[in-house]
């Protein structure tokens, strides 16, 4: 059972974190992007990319139907928090299907179908507690960041500001929702430290982006973005794990114990069949 | 510790974490070739370095693709002391 202090921490980190994104962080996917700056000759290969963007985004009634259900007697900080986290995410599908039906690179028809085609499957939560799903959200928000910096600059070198301005506002509302995840694994680090390094060693195991098995030809597309973005392991790595677990101050030696631990622990039971 | 108790260690510890038989291990070997993905290395690692007493730093750990460039690493690390 949670502390009263573990409530009112999260719920502060809540008031900072939307606070913060009412000052600094609003946007308009309509007004905003320099809509008359788009690339009419953009490669087709590079539209596919924000389209598989926009595939990933699209499972937002998923990740907000399962994500809420996970925090929702958790803390008032969190439930807030997943609820602004839908607002915020909803502006990524947005601004990237607004970009492809004003670049030409599809059709109404075209998104219309695509997305149904996106519904036929479902995105389930890839971890059970509360705190699992937080610490996922840590890294998976992280990693969405540098991919969409990537691909910022890819548009930049493509020289489309519209694609670039689209894909800046997404990077930068993503990596503001990694550091609130950030901030309450380090709460959750503070109340139970143990517990927490083994969530981590979990999570962390079974990491997989969304999107992984449900966007339509995936492989296929993932291949091309991280062609064009190069985005590969080590960038992951370099990235997005090491200096995530360094603001966590979580170290790998304690990862590690957390690993052996859970190693034991499961060789124990399987033993004690 | 020499260059072939090195990979015994190695050998030994992607046994205990990775839960593989790594018997006739080369140097040569590409890791992701024998069935330890990129996050079961990270704890090899953690684990030669707790045995070893050394600590690789973690931007030293990023490119890894053979045996031989982990264990070069980590007899850079044991040599300095």
């Amino acid at each position: 059972m949670a502390s009263d202090q573990f409530h009112e921490k999260l719920y502060q980190r809540f008031r900072t974190f939307f606070d913060d994104a009412e000052e600094n962080r609003r946007w308009n996917p309509y007004r905003d992007v320099p809509w008359d700056k788009i690339n009419p000759d953009l490669p087709d290969h590079v539209a596919l990319c924000a389209e598989t963007f926009l595939g990933v985004e699209s499972y937002l009634p998923d990740y907000i139907r399962f994500g809420l259900d996970a925090v929702r007697v958790s803390s008032l900080g969190q439930r807030w928090f997943a609820a602004n986290w839908g607002y915020e995410e909803l502006k990524h599908s947005l601004v990237l299907t607004e970009y492809l039906l004003r670049s030409g690179k599809r059709t109404e028809e075209q998104m219309f179908d695509f997305q149904a085609k996106l519904m036929e499957q479902v995105w389930e939560r890839p971890f059970e507690s509360a705190r699992q799903m937080t610490i996922y959200g840590v890294f998976q928000e992280m990693a969405t960041f540098v991919i969409y910096l990537r691909h910022e600059k890819v548009a930049q070198r493509y020289n489309d500001e519209a694609l670039a301005t689209a894909y800046r506002f997404a990077a930068r509302d993503e990596v503001a929702h990694a550091r609130f995840y950030e901030d309450v694994t380090k709460v959750c680090l503070e109340e139970d430290r143990e517990g927490t390094l083994r969530d981590i060693n979990l999570v962390v195991k079974r990491f997989e982006m969304p999107g992984v098995d449900l966007v339509p030809d995936y492989d296929a597309r993932i291949e091309v973005m991280r062609q064009e973005g190069a985005v590969d392991r080590d960038l992951f790595y370099k990235k997005v794990f090491f200096p995530t677990l360094r603001r966590l101050g979580v170290d790998r030696s304690e990862l590690g114990a957390a690993a052996r631990r859970e190693r034991e622990e499961r060789r124990g039971a399987e033993a004690a069949q | 510790m020499d260059r072939p108790q090195l990979l015994a260690l190695f050998q030994k510890m992607a046994g205990e974490v990775a839960e593989k038989d790594l018997a006739g291990l080369q140097e040569a070997s590409v890791i992701a070739d024998i069935g330890v993905d990129s996050l079961a290395m990270l704890e090899i690692i953690g684990e030669m370095e707790r045995e070893l007493g050394v600590q690789i730093p973690d931007d030293e750990l990023v490119g890894i693709e053979t045996v031989s460039q982990l264990l070069n690493l980590v007899e850079k690390r044991v040599a300095a002391g």
